[in-house]
């Protein structure tokens, strides 16, 4: 699914985010990505979702050479990644169902397939009876389950979220985990999750990847992070 | 297809009205600015009217030399026809050279009827040019024909005057070019003020995969919309407004060889360009803007 051979990214101010990395994800697989700030997690990130090009190597994302992408290929290549975000990104004028739709409507999917579509996600994030509301009228874990939804909801193949529960109590983190780990399970769809959160990692035990100043210091198969990052 | 469309209109007219302040700025900016295009454009046609008129008005008057026959008149005409820039060209015999003498003096002129039996006025040419030739020039390419006299124009002031008129005309040209370019300016502005509004919207557009044209295109109705309505006000002073000058001024100045143009169609041409360049300043200046706010910095 992922493929990053020998990947370099400097910045034009010179910093190097990452340098000569590779890591093979398989498809259906959940990996945690760990690593201080600066070390180039978000480096790595939106060289996946084709926002940056590697400076050196090939990143290879679901069979498509991600760095070779011409700018107008960018937004069909997206629609197979779904991305979630620490500070959810929400629309605050739309509702709940509204907000979800949005992502369905922008690639011009016809109407009824969207309805369909967007009953089914908030059956799997559990906010059926919260259609109707708006983002501000939601608790944070509820803001980020729709998050994920919108994310979901045009069936990518990639999930990426990105520290999901960085603004979450244990209890909510724990419910989006095991909602990641539902979306994983049940559709197969691969899930990339960023954290700091060490208690997360070592609770839910998959693979894990550590990045320090830009390079991969472990890739721990069997999971569960029990040093402190 | 339809269903599109009605969510592009349906967002660019929200766009307008969320931050009504800064779109009526930019329409009060289209509306001044096509106001002095307007006027601009006012000036330019009728200055090419008149300048039109007077190049028709003018005449090259040129006199034959005694010793040509009547008979090589028709060659020599035929001739004088052939230069380049002359549009005709009249053959006037003494008589009527000097009818013409006499009734330029009105009453007195008949003092002249003398003459009549020996007359001392040359035969001559009234030598009439075609559209847009210099009349020195072609007064200097009438010189060099054999059997010709003498030949006289209406003299540098004429054309002096017709180069004030060419330099107003383009004078005019390069300030609605100007006034265009600063339209084109202010409405990026407004159209940045909506993309920085709906910035989360577009993050998240990208984000999911929305096309670019697929987002750029509520931004570009908007721009065009602004244009629209930054020219209704114009077209209606130019209408209006032109009309009354030429009813006022009775369609002409000075003299008949100074006419206006007529306010139909005229009035209404220079409308449709007023029209049309709110639209395409709506749409340039969106589109720029936009498109800078798409560029992917990668």
């Amino acid at each position: 699914m992922v493929h990053l051979q020998n990947v370099s990214k400097s910045y034009k101010n010179g910093v190097n985010a990452l340098n000569d990395i590779t890591i093979d994800i398989k498809d259906g697989e959940f990996v945690y990505v760990i690593g201080e700030t600066g070390s180039g997690k978000s480096t790595f990130i939106k060289l996946l979702d084709g926002e940056l090009i590697p400076t050196k190597g090939i990143v290879e994302v679901n069979g498509v050479n991600v760095g070779k992408l011409r700018f107008s290929k960018v937004p069909k290549y997206r629609r197979n990644i779904g991305v979630v975000f620490q500070d959810y990104r929400l629309i605050e004028s739309k509702t709940v169902f509204e907000n979800i739709a949005f992502a369905l409507e922008v690639i011009n999917k016809p109407r009824k397939e969207i309805r369909q579509r967007v009953r089914e996600v908030l059956e799997i994030i559990d906010l059926e009876d919260k259609a109707k509301s708006f983002p501000s009228e939601l608790s944070g874990g509820q803001q980020q389950r729709v998050t994920i939804g919108r994310a979901i909801a045009n069936h990518p193949k990639l999930l990426i979220a990105d520290e999901p529960t960085g603004n979450l109590d244990p209890e909510r983190s724990n419910e989006i985990v095991e909602l990641l780990e539902k979306i994983n399970q049940e559709s197969g769809t691969t899930v990339i999750m960023v954290t700091h959160d060490i208690n997360l990692v070592n609770k839910y035990r998959k693979r894990t990847i550590k990045f320090e100043y830009g390079h991969v210091v472990s890739d721990s198969r069997e999971g569960g992070y029990i040093a402190h990052v | 297809m339809f269903r599109l469309i009605g969510r592009h209109f349906k967002e660019a007219f929200q766009g307008i009205f969320r931050h009504f302040s800064s779109s009526l700025n930019s329409i009060t900016a289209v509306t001044v600015t096509l106001v002095l295009v307007s006027l601009l454009t006012l000036i330019i046609g009728n200055v090419s009217q008149i300048t039109r008129s007077i190049e028709g008005e003018i005449k090259i008057f040129v006199t034959v030399e005694e010793e040509i026959e009547d008979e090589e008149i028709p060659a020599l005409t035929r001739k004088i026809e052939n230069v380049e820039g002359v549009s005709r060209a009249e053959f006037s015999n003494k008589d009527t050279e000097l009818d013409k003498l006499i009734a330029s003096f009105g009453e007195e002129g008949k003092l002249f009827e003398i003459y009549r039996e020996d007359n001392p006025l040359h035969r001559a040419f009234i030598v009439s040019l075609k559209e847009g030739y210099i009349i020195s020039d072609v007064a200097a390419r009438l010189e060099k024909i054999d059997g010709l006299m003498e030949v006289n124009f209406g003299g540098i002031s004429t054309e002096e005057f017709l180069k004030i008129l060419n330099g107003v005309r383009q004078g005019g040209y390069v300030l609605v070019a100007a006034l265009t370019l600063v339209a084109i300016f202010l409405i990026q502005n407004t159209i940045n003020q909506t993309i920085f509004n709906r910035r989360l919207e577009i993050s998240i557009m990208r984000q999911v995969g929305a096309s670019n044209s697929y987002i750029r295109q509520p931004f570009v109705i908007e721009g065009i919309f602004i244009g629209i309505m930054g020219s209704v006000l114009p077209v209606l002073a130019t209408i209006f407004g032109y009309k009354y000058v030429y009813e006022a001024v009775g369609g002409q100045l000075v003299s008949g060889m100074l006419a206006l143009q007529p306010v139909n169609p005229f009035a209404y041409y220079v409308s449709a360009f007023l029209v049309a360049v709110g639209i395409i300043v709506g749409l340039i200046g969106s589109f720029l803007s936009v498109n800078k706010h798409l560029r992917w910095r990668r």
